[in-house]
């Protein structure tokens, strides 16, 4: 069974269809990229996946429960508890400014799990390791270069323990020394199977870490493959046309 | 100096009133003001626009005219005024706690405002409650962005406490006034200048405390 399985999604903003009649599935441990040109619908496609969009139509399945079907919505309680089987990362990394990077990473387990204590906090501290910041625990986020506040937005991300985890430009508001470090630990993320939707313009990481490749276009996905095909034999003119500006 | 010393037990009792009244309208204006914040915020557009026309009255009408308005005004309306003679205290306490709700509001929604949006997106993404989003996140970051401006509206209201002198009640300002045309002397004025600012220094050096406090960079 698929993860994520996404069958006639539609969005519009008032007459304006942004998203036109997308299907996919991502099937566990699978890492998508998505690539494509500005206004084409890449961050409204992975908000509506996390319920921060609302569908005009079609269905959203998560490992098997709807999300949506055909543009209705389940309960409330159920879209919550879906919705927390993922994470989302954002371009703008989104931390809380008046919380050390600790609280930042407890502050939601506590609230929405009722989790405290040893056991959390080592938890965080884990997770921090992970990301290269244990020394930072007691840091406020605006002490942080703009690469370790996206890594801690991922650290974040994970003490929920999602089984999906959607990037939005993770990287593209970090100055191009930092991309490395915050790209590394999406490679180690990788590499441990997590499921992953990574819209990027990173195509570098698009080639060497996605298992696959979705290219959209005006609100399509007009082509979706293995990276080496996308990449090495685009099928369809304006994929062509975007690697080509892409490489420039 | 000998007659400072007798004028300064009279001027301490009006500038307990001018107290009294400070540290009652702060801390009731300002929840008040919040609250009338997130009903302009409301999608239920009947409790938007009463909370916009709130803020529309009490910010354009003159502060000593919703006094007077509270004071000599209610006992007039027709069936319920006689139950609403207010005593002068309450009169003031009451007018000076609506107004300053009304321009606290105006200072919280530029401050809401003045928070990113993904702020409520990552926490809805993390499963907060918007309960909590509001609580743990944007009121702690809103409350930072308008501390300064908070500030300004508090040393404010310590000065404007003198206007309830026009309704005889017995503040600083309105001893201070005796005191003059009973002894034909400008000295009570200078002490009364005096103690105000001894309160605004006090009131700002809190606030400064608070917004280092609140400061989280
Ligand atoms: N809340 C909104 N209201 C109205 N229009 C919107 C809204 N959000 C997005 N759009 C429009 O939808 C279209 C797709 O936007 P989207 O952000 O999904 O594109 P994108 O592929 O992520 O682009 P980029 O690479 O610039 O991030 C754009 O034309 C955008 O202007
Ligand atoms: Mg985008």
């Amino acid at each position: 069974m698929a993860m994520i399985e996404v069958k006639n999604l539609r969005k519009r903003f008032g007459d304006m269809e942004v998203l036109r009649d997308v299907s996919f599935a991502v099937e566990k441990g699978d890492v998508v990229a998505v690539i494509g040109s500005s206004g084409s619908g890449k961050s409204t496609l992975l908000r509506c996946l996390i319920g921060l969009e609302q569908v005009s139509g079609g269905s959203i399945r998560i490992d098997g429960s709807d999300l949506c079907r055909d543009g209705v919505y389940v309960s409330a309680a159920e879209r919550k508890a879906i919705i927390l089987r993922m994470g989302m990362v954002f371009q703008h990394f989104n931390l809380y400014p008046h919380l050390s990077v600790l609280k930042n990473l407890e502050i939601a387990p506590h609230l929405v799990k009722g989790r405290k204590g040893p056991e959390l906090r080592a938890q965080a501290m884990e997770l921090l390791k992970k990301v290269g910041l244990a020394d930072r625990a007691g840091e406020m986020p605006g002490r942080l270069s703009g690469g370790q506040k996206q890594r801690v937005a991922i650290a974040r991300a994970l003490m929920m323990n999602p089984e999906i985890l959607l990037f939005d430009e993770p990287t593209s508001a970090l100055d191009p020394e930092l991309t490395g470090e915050v790209l590394e630990v999406m490679r180690d993320l990788a590499r441990e199977r997590m499921t992953m939707i990574v819209v990027t313009h990173e195509m570098g990481f698009a080639r060497d870490v996605a298992s696959r490749v979705a290219f959209m276009d005006d609100g399509r996905i007009l082509e979706e493959g293995a990276p080496e095909e996308i990449f090495t034999r685009p099928k369809e003119e304006r994929t062509r046309a975007f690697l080509s500006r892409a490489k420039a | 100096m000998d007659y400072i010393v007798r004028i300064i037990p009279a001027l301490l009792r009006g500038a307990g009133v001018t107290l009294a009244l400070f540290a009652l309208v702060l801390p009731l204006s300002l929840p008040l003001g919040f609250l009338v914040t997130l009903c302009t915020t409301c999608r239920f557009k009947p409790v938007k626009w009463l909370a916009e026309a709130y803020i529309f009255v009490l910010r354009g009408t003159p502060l000593m005219l919703q006094l007077f308005f509270f004071y000599y005004g209610l006992p007039f309306l027709p069936g319920i005024g006689p139950y609403l003679r207010l005593s002068s205290f309450a009169a003031s306490a009451l007018s000076f706690t609506l107004n300053y709700a009304a321009y606290f509001a105006e200072i919280f929604r530029g401050g809401l405002l003045s928070i990113d949006r993904g702020q409520y997106e990552v926490s809805h993404v993390l499963g907060l409650t918007p309960f909590q989003t509001m609580t743990r996140i944007i009121i702690p970051q809103m409350i930072r962005v308008t501390l300064p401006s908070v500030g300004n509206e508090a040393i404010t209201l310590v000065k404007d406490t003198a206007l309830v002198a026009s309704i005889a009640l017995p503040e600083l300002l309105h001893y201070t006034q005796g005191l003059v045309t009973r002894d034909f002397t400008t000295t009570p004025f200078l002490v009364a200048a005096f103690i105000y600012l001894l309160i605004t220094f006090v009131v700002t050096l809190l606030f400064k405390f608070a917004e280092r406090k609140a400061n989280y960079e």
